[in-house]
């Protein structure tokens, strides 16, 4: 027990007694420099973040809502640990919104990172009031005391947590307990299940979707199919004959402060009436101006858009006076689709506003802006709403936006009702905000084996631009990237795209078309070069170890030993160039992705034409685990997910209508294609990082560098499936 | 509306409901079981798997009027206390990431052990690739299976 952690955030401790001789310690886990974005709750009340019980066991709340990255399981366990608590004597709740938690956010694989040394502090400050409680008691000083498995001991003295908790309320908190050495870490870097597990297998009601509230109605919404049409009419009369319905209005886009989109609400006694009611509507809508048709047409306008040689993001050395003096130039143009969220849960949200208080419980990465959001739409204040958060059926950056929380707020507040709004799956594809599409054209100048030039022209339907944010280029090009600073000539250009597709925050924004764009072509450089493609990274990265200055989410800077560490374990663990397998082709990309470093090389086999994935190997770096086996699970998961977009996901327009509106004709992956996953860490003792996405942009051009080596074609756009390779 | 006597996890219901609403929706608005899941109301992802008379099925296209002399378990009454060989097993693997789909997963890994208490792998990916999880659990998916499978599997 050594080393006092220097952490530039203030834990702010308060302890008190419970009737029942137990403790609770409410914590406040902002820094100064994040308050004035929680104007809401800035008393400093006990928040109950932590009780002790009188049995020695403890209840920890789950700060962060649970998308499937595991952070209901992972946030607590750090905590635990300092706690010195057995991992089974912790019962964890989730946490509802809380000002005085600092942020509650699940998005960019934060929630580890970012909550790490307050955690480890909050659990060491409760150990360390209860170590001095005991000490008192027996008369001893704290430095003879020691903790073990959810006792203190002092000599022949040993007493459970329980018994000390009301002592331990009378003492002061320190600011800077004493930590843990992490080689006596019990709890961290050990395999907890999911906190959720047994409720998730037996089917108890965790989810969004399956919370009620007292008097509620049902609504769904109608939208149009062209995206951001208007509404010009509609004709209800069908719709209002059934039973059950009891009222229908339309929405204006102003009514959402996210997502301007006119829509037509239905609300029903029950969901399935509701629905039933939507159909029966007939309306009329207004295409918007220059609305794409078709894809064929987004093509010509990407064209258009590298033509214009947008704005100059980086610009070393001279990339113009290279090509021309080269005699070995390179180029090759690289597009990605909009994909779809399709998390599984569809958006749901329900709202009570009552006269002066609201009550929102759902679905959301972003509950903070939902009680921002709802204020705007009620004019209540922010401290009279109250926001419960669920375990959510999927997030993958869909549910930041809170547009179907604020039609939840809009409705509830018009119709003077508890509320209970659900999308049905088609509602899901018209009212997505999809992963951008773009488009990136590289060219290079080599002389042997060396790139001396790399110029890339970047074209986007920029999702800032499209939400009116700024610059036009955040999450759409990194001006860092690798092998940015790895080839003396070297420039990225941008120009930004605006369509009338919605567009969002999907899986590793920006960097999930990027690493696919510039991990495939520079395996066409490797080609060039006449180099084994692993070889030809690791020379372009170079032996010397270097922190690479990085200005986007992951930085400020990456090391370039970290990243040969990766790309030589998974090579080593997949028998690169040791064994060959009868019918199998292999690829090959890595990457330093927000924060941790992966490698990634997939074996495929030509099967007829068709493409099989057989099996995936993959590296990571995210420095130190927190839970195991649900690290594996993290790794895994981005991998299949990608595999599946890799494969099949792509918006077609029809006469600007999407094409797929629901799974039957928008294809996921299923089992059946589904390949192992080898998934290893390097084991070391840096920051943790977050894990929810690193591992999903990398296996794209893993693969199609696969499907290359497979087939003698470069999959230079995305899906697989406009190939006819699955 | 009209009522409907159903049986459901062994017990007789009787519910008011429109001929035509799927069982998904009796099941969880009206009876107030929610464990089973939407997901895409149009039988393609799975999420919504109960049994029916012990086949898997999809209860979001399944009409309260077409079920009046089938028996319909869900997710509640797969087990006792949640201790089914598949959940079980679905523990042991600690399986889901976000979750959603799990239910729909277990019930169709459930009968397809009742009706083949030793599947082959391929029998497994025939058949659970009707249910979409969009968070890629299918390896986690597939080991627990072949593990409930090893000790016994179907709990019949």
């Amino acid at each position: 027990m050594s080393n006092s952690l220097k952490t530039s955030r203030r834990t702010f401790l308060k302890v008190s007694g419970t009737a029942g001789g137990g403790l609770i310690l409410g914590f406040n886990l902002y820094s100064c420099s994040t308050m004035p974005d929680n104007p809401i709750f800035s008393n400093l009340e006990i928040n109950a973040f932590i009780l002790i019980n009188g049995d020695g066991t403890a209840t920890i709340k789950a700060k962060n809502p649970d998308i499937g990255q595991g952070v209901k399981t992972s946030l607590p366990m750090i905590l635990a640990e300092e706690l010195d608590l057995p991992w089974e004597k912790v019962t964890v709740e989730q946490a509802e919104l809380d000002g005085r938690l600092g942020s509650q956010f699940a998005g960019g694989s934060t929630g580890v990172k970012t909550n790490y040394d307050n955690l480890r502090n909050a659990g060491a400050s409760v150990r360390d009031v209860l170590v001095r409680a005991a000490a008192n008691r027996w008369e001893v000083n704290a430095e003879d005391c020691k903790t073990e498995d959810g006792f203190v001991i002092s000599g022949r003295n040993k007493l459970h947590y329980g018994h000390l908790a009301e002592e331990a309320a009378q003492l002061e908190l320190s600011e800077a307990p004493p930590l843990k050495d992490p080689q006596d870490f019990k709890i961290i870097g050990k395999s907890k299940s999911d906190v959720d597990i047994k409720k998730i297998v037996t089917g108890q009601p965790l989810y969004g979707l399956d919370q009620e509230v007292e008097g509620m109605v049902y609504a769904t919404v109608l939208k149009p199919e062209v995206f951001n049409s208007t509404l010009t009419s509609f004709d209800d009369v069908e719709a209002r004959k059934l039973s059950g319905v009891i009222d229908i209005f339309k929405i204006d886009a102003m009514d959402n402060p996210v997502n301007r989109v006119d829509g037509v609400a239905v609300i029903a006694e029950n969901l399935w009436t509701a629905f039933k009611a939507k159909k029966l509507i007939k309306a009329s809508w207004k295409e918007p101006k220059g609305y794409i048709t078709s894809l064929k047409q987004l093509k010509g306008d990407f064209k258009k858009g590298l033509a214009a040689k947008g704005e100059v993001l980086r610009n070393d050395g001279d990339v113009a006076a290279e090509f021309q003096k080269s005699g070995n130039v390179i180029e090759a143009t690289y597009e990605v689709p909009f994909i779809s969220h399709s998390q599984m849960e569809p958006m749901n949200f329900i709202a009570d506003v009552r006269e002066n208080e609201v009550f929102l419980v759902g679905p959301t990465q972003t509950p903070g802006s939902a009680n921002a959001l709802a204020s705007r739409i009620t004019g209540i204040p922010r401290e009279n709403i109250q926001v419960k958060f669920t375990r959510i059926g999927g997030g993958f950056g869909r549910r930041l936006g809170n547009d179907y929380a604020s039609e939840a707020v809009f409705i509830s507040h018009k119709i003077k009702k508890p509320v209970k709004l659900v999308w049905s799956r088609e509602n899901d594809f018209l009212g997505d905000l999809y992963r951008p599409a773009g488009c990136y054209h590289f060219k290079a100048a080599m002389n042997g084996t060396e790139v001396k030039a790399f110029d890339v022209n970047i074209c986007t339907t920029s999702r800032y631009l499209y939400r009116g944010g700024s610059p036009a280029h955040g999450t759409e090009a990194f001006p860092d990237q690798q092998p940015a600073g790895m080839i003396p000539n070297f420039r990225v250009s941008y120009s930004p795209l605006l369509t009338n597709i919605p567009v969002g925050a999907l899986r590793t924004p920006g960097v999930n078309a990027t690493t696919y764009a510039y991990q495939g072509f520079i395996d066409e450089l490797a080609e060039k070069a006449g180099m084994d493609p692993i070889d030809f990274q690791l020379q372009m990265i170079g032996d010397e170890d270097r922190d690479m200055p990085y200005s986007d989410h992951g930085g400020p800077t990456y090391n370039t030993k970290r990243l040969r560490a990766v790309i030589n374990l998974v090579k080593a663990k997949s028998g690169w160039g040791q064994v060959n397998r009868e019918g199998i082709s292999r690829g090959f990309a890595a990457q330093m992705v927000f924060g941790t470093y992966v490698a990634c090389i997939v074996d495929v086999r030509n099967i007829s034409g068709k493409i099989k994935v057989d099996k995936v190997y993959i590296t990571a770096d995210c420095g130190r685990v927190i839970n195991p086996i649900g690290a594996e699970a993290q790794v895994q998961g981005g991998v299949t997910d990608a595999i599946s977009a890799a494969f099949y996901e792509s918006l077609e327009l029809q006469n600007g209508k999407p094409q797929a509106q629901n799974f039957d004709q928008y294809q996921k992956l299923r089992m059946k294609d589904s390949p192992e996953v080898d998934v290893s860490f390097i084991a070391n003792g840096e920051a943790p990082q977050g894990l929810g996405e690193p591992s999903y942009p990398i296996l794209f051009p893993a693969l199609t560098n696969a499907v290359y080596k497979a087939t003698g074609k470069r999959v230079r756009e995305l899906p697989l499936k406009k190939h006819g390779l699955v | 509306m009209a009522i409907y006597n159903i049986q459901v996890n062994g017990e007789r219901r009787q519910v008011d409901a429109d001929p035509d609403t799927p069982m998904l929706w009796v099941l969880r608005d009206t009876l107030d079981l929610k464990g089973t899941k939407f997901g895409c109301g149009i039988a393609q992802c799975g999420a919504c798997t109960v049994h029916l008379d012990g086949k898997a099925v999809r209860s979001c296209s399944l009409p309260v009027s077409s079920v009046a002399n089938a028996s319909i378990t869900t997710i509640e009454g797969l087990s006792e206390n949640g201790d089914h060989p598949v959940q079980q097993a679905w523990m042991e693997w600690d399986v889901p990431q976000c979750g959603y789909c799990q239910v729909g997963q277990i019930m169709t890994a459930s009968a397809l052990l009742a009706q083949n208490p030793k599947p082959t792998e391929t029998d497994i990916d025939q058949n659970m690739s009707g249910n979409i999880c969009r968070c890629g659990t299918y390896p986690r998916i597939k080991k627990a299976i072949l593990s409930a499978a090893e000790k016994g599997g179907s709990n019949e």
